[in-house]
């Protein structure tokens, strides 16, 4: 068991103008779920992978379990990988797969052997023992991937991406099945994904990486209530979040000229105003500034689409709420998420959960 | 096939057939021809089917060759040629392994020198430098050897590029598994890299034994001994000169022998032959 | 130039991987090959006792060398002839099989195996065959009142040797084209038919157009072969002969270099052989090249 500490972390490529990790401090407790989540290209997986030392630091350090590794090999930074096409070595049957990292590293036989079957058991692949990765579906070679990560009972779990070769359902049970795993071994564990789903219902702690940069460190609740920045706001939560560019005069939220909400807690100038579709609703009655295009049926909501003054809006409904062409938006604008318009940082204290009802029609 | 047009269909198979037929037909003549007496061909007219002769002038050639010739005893050149054809079938394939491997997975200085050095191979053939190869090979003192048949052909740029190819499809995330796996670079190219490569192997090998085992002018001119004689370059000494008293079936016997090992691989193994062909021309 | 994304590091392992091969690579090609540049610029006298320095005289002296010109036109006869030749027969067999569902693979069994067969031993064969004593083919031109003798015709001889180079790379051919006739999609060809395009239209029309690339690669491979790789053919069946007649660049670098020991002279040769292979060694790797990009 063990924790992970980085410490002003840089990564630049051979060649490369800029880095592509820059300068990222984070601290990963023992036992926690942590994902790095964010765009392709954000740095997430070089990250990842020098943590496990794959790539070589450029600057700053990287310490697991107090021990400075950014000059150890990956064989002797006791981590295990789960790699997202899975890398199981196609000549090897699955027991040899499994085996093959402790044999390297000498164990005994019978210790090996334990280990495989435990590992086999808890991921009910003990059938596929004697079979070729070619012969496996995805989800097994990735119940097998996942095993040679734990048979190795190393001090903490990295995870690239594992799902996303999986069709969208063996995802959904995968993903359960990660989560108990770990709760279970208890394992320090750092999983990438570009998925904020996955990453919202994985974590314990959720990293937020935007051009090589951590946006923002949370549960996946603080991260959801309460972004600190605009690029939190919209890559967290779906449907995403309604973004519009508005202003803030004296306490009042002001859109494309029309007041839309009073007394907000910002300073005054340009800002994004960050509304969440659940907590807009729209009301019919002939009136309104709310021009619909479209509808998306969900089953149990609608997500419904159109725009104010020309910026685009949605909205989450249930399907019994009546529509029309022209409609009547309604929030509480404690709801309200205001980010300055140059930086993108907060602006508003984040909204209480039970904070005072302030109804906006508009 | 679009459409079934029977005329065309009967065309194409008579032209295979008469193709099949005038491939095979300089062969056919040679097996005859070596199962008839010498006295057959006297008459100034080769026969057509098989004599009564059966293997006798095989049997014969094995053990004696032509004594006239001053060339040893086939099974001796056929052995000759056999060590040869081994020796730079696993000697390139080994060697060139090696050199891909180092050049696909390290970085180093003079890397890029280092591909082009071999990369130039492919510009020297040993018909082209041939009086001065042959000097090297003098002044090392193996002329009328194993090592001087074989060592000077086994360099190999074809076969770099081959296993170059078949390293940089291996996926990197395997090398990356191996070594948290701990697995450093001697002990990833031994348990991983060899073994995905095996078919690669196998079709390179079946090539380059049949290059190994036509080899006619190298042996030519760095054998002098004749214990040292392969039978490719042996044929032309006994056809030259028995060319005043003709013994046919002798030298056909002998030319048969000298084609049935690498004819008999290509066709047992005409998947991997058609494989490495196709690769070693990439 | 390309490498893994994932490497290994160290100092010396590299250097020592590629020890064998660039030792042989540097004694037994770069050598060697150097040793040929500058004997072509020596001479030396017919019992090696003196040697000196003299520029280009060597090379002055081959383009004035009836015989060396010769030496080119039949060299450019003979490629000329085997690759037309065994490029159009590997074609045809090649279209057959593409055209016959059944039996195809037993087709190409038989017809691959020559491409084994060692060119001295084809030369033998083909040598046999119009023996103008006791050949079959020779005899049976004589019935037909031609007399067949490579041994005193020069253009029999040039005959003789082209059908029996062509002979063992007919295979080669065949199996290049049956790929590339096997990659060109069958939906082409349906579209062609549906356009009204019957077998044969559609062949010089849709099939061999898209096989240009392939007939290219070949063209090059098959010079290449016969310029170099036929030596054994040559000299197993003509030796050359009669009178130069088959006396193509690569033979006449042996026969000056080890039969007339005349060095100066078959170095030049070597070099200006070796010009021609780079040449035909960009050409092929350019069209990979862009093969590659397709």
């Amino acid at each position: 068991m063990a924790d992970i500490k980085l410490t002003r972390v840089e990564k630049t490529y051979p060649g490369a103008s800029e880095p592509s990790v820059k300068g990222v401090d984070l601290q990963i407790n023992d036992g926690e779920f942590v994902v790095l989540v964010g765009p392709s290209g954000c740095g997430k997986s070089t990250l990842l992978r020098m943590i496990a030392g794959l790539e070589t630091i450029s600057s700053g350090e990287i310490a697991i379990a107090g021990r400075v590794v950014n000059d150890m090999e990956p064989m002797d930074r006791n981590i295990a990988m789960v790699f997202q096409n899975y890398a199981l070595y196609p000549h090897m049957s699955v027991r040899q797969n499994l085996s093959y990292g402790l044999k390297n590293r000498k164990m005994p036989k019978a210790e090996i052997n334990r280990r495989v079957d435990d590992a086999a058991s808890i991921l009910q692949i003990g059938a596929l023992l004697d079979r070729k990765p070619r012969a496996l579906s995805g989800g097994q070679r990735q119940r097998v991937a996942m095993g040679r990560a734990i048979v190795r009972e190393p001090s903490v779990f990295l995870f690239d991406e594992p799902l996303s070769n999986l069709d969208a359902k063996l995802r959904v049970s995968m993903r359960g099945e990660i989560r108990q795993l770990q709760k279970r071994l208890g394992t320090t564990s750092v999983y990438v994904t570009h998925d904020q789903m996955e990453a919202m219902t994985l974590a314990d702690k959720l990293v937020v990486l935007n051009a090589g940069r951590v946006e923002q460190v949370g549960t996946p609740l603080e991260l959801f209530h309460q972004p600190q920045t605009v690029f939190v706001a919209g890559f967290i939560g779906s449907p995403g979040m309604n973004l519009w560019d508005g202003d803030v005069r004296q306490g009042n939220l002001v859109i494309d000229g029309v007041e839309v909400a009073r007394g907000v807690r910002a300073p005054d100038g340009p800002v994004v105003a960050g509304l969440r579709p659940e907590a807009l609703s729209l009301q019919t009655g002939g009136d309104g500034q709310f021009i619909l295009s479209y509808v998306e049926e969900l089953g149990s909501t609608r997500l419904v689409h159109g725009h104010f003054n020309g910026q685009p809006v949605s909205a989450q409904m249930t399907p019994d709420q009546p529509l029309d062409q022209v409609m009547r938006m309604v929030f509480d604008s404690a709801d309200l998420h205001l980010f300055d318009a140059a930086t993108g940082a907060r602006v508003n204290s984040a909204p209480a959960i039970d904070a005072a009802s302030t109804p906006e029609t508009v | 096939m679009v459409e079934n047009r029977p005329l065309l269909t009967f065309l194409s198979h008579l032209v295979l057939i008469l193709g099949v037929i005038s491939v095979a037909l300089p062969v056919w003549l040679a097996l005859v021809a070596s199962t008839h007496p010498s006295s057959a061909f006297v008459s100034g007219r080769v026969p057509l089917w098989f004599g009564p002769d059966g293997l006798s002038s095989y049997i014969k050639m094995m053990d004696q060759g032509a004594s006239t010739s001053g060339t040893p005893p086939i099974g001796q050149m056929m052995f000759n040629s056999l060590v040869m054809a081994l020796i730079i079938t696993v000697g390139k394939i080994v060697i060139s392994m090696l050199s891909a491997f180092a050049i696909c997975y390290f970085r180093f200085p003079f890397r890029v020198l280092a591909f082009w050095a071999i990369f130039i191979t492919l510009m020297l053939p040993v018909e082209v430098r041939i009086v001065p190869t042959f000097e090297v090979v003098a002044n090392l003192g193996m002329l009328n050897s194993y090592a001087g048949l074989s060592i000077p052909l086994i360099a190999s740029a074809t076969a770099t590029f081959l296993f170059r190819q078949v390293f940089l499809t291996l996926p990197d995330e395997l090398t990356e598994a191996a070594r948290i796996d701990g697995a450093g670079p001697m002990k990833f190219f031994w348990d991983h890299a060899l073994p995905l490569s095996r078919t690669n192997i196998a079709a390179l090998a079946v090539i380059l034994f049949i290059y190994g085992w036509n080899q006619y002018l190298w042996p030519l001119i760095v054998t002098t001994d004749e214990s040292y004689y392969t039978i490719v370059m042996g044929i032309k000494r006994m056809a030259s000169v028995v060319d005043d008293a003709p013994r046919w079936n002798d030298i056909m016997a002998v030319v048969v022998m000298a084609m049935m090992p690498p004819v008999l691989v290509v066709v047992a193994m005409q998947k991997l032959f058609v494989k490495g062909l196709v690769e070693t021309e990439k | 130039m390309q490498t893994k994304k994932t490497i290994f590091r160290s100092r010396a392992l590299p250097y020592l991987l590629l020890a064998p091969q660039l030792a042989i690579t540097v004694v037994f090609f770069l050598w060697p090959a150097g040793q040929a540049i500058w004997q072509s610029f020596l001479r030396q006298d017919a019992f090696g006792f003196s040697t000196q320095f003299v520029g280009l005289e060597n090379y002055i002296a081959l383009f004035h060398d009836p015989s060396y010109l010769n030496s080119f036109k039949v060299t450019a006869v003979f490629s000329i002839s085997v690759a037309g030749l065994s490029m159009g027969l590997g074609l045809l067999f090649a279209v057959c099989v593409d055209r016959i569902i059944k039996a195809n693979r037993a087709y190409s069994t038989l017809l691959i195996w020559p491409y084994a067969v060692a060119p001295a031993v084809a030369g033998v064969l083909w040598w046999f065959m119009f023996n103008p004593t006791i050949g079959i083919l020779s005899y049976a031109l004589r019935q037909m009142g031609y007399n067949w003798n490579h041994a005193t015709h020069p253009d029999d001889a040039m005959i003789l040797v082209v059908l029996a180079a062509s002979w063992k790379q007919i295979s080669y051919n065949f199996l290049f084209f049956v790929a590339g006739l096997q990659a060109i999609p069958q939906s082409l060809r349906e579209a062609a038919a549906i356009d009204g395009a019957g077998p044969v239209k559609r062949f010089f029309t849709v099939v061999f157009p898209l096989l240009s690339p392939t007939t290219f690669f070949l063209l090059v491979i098959n010079v290449t072969y016969t310029m170099f790789e036929t030596f054994a053919v040559i000299d197993a069946s003509t030796s050359g002969g009669p009178a130069q007649a088959t006396n193509i660049l690569v033979y006449k670098v042996y026969q000056d270099g080890f039969v007339g020991l005349n060095l100066g002279s078959s170095a030049a040769q070597s070099v200006i052989l070796m010009a021609i292979v780079i040449v035909l060694t960009v050409i092929q790797f350019r069209y990979i090249e862009r093969r590659v990009e397709y």
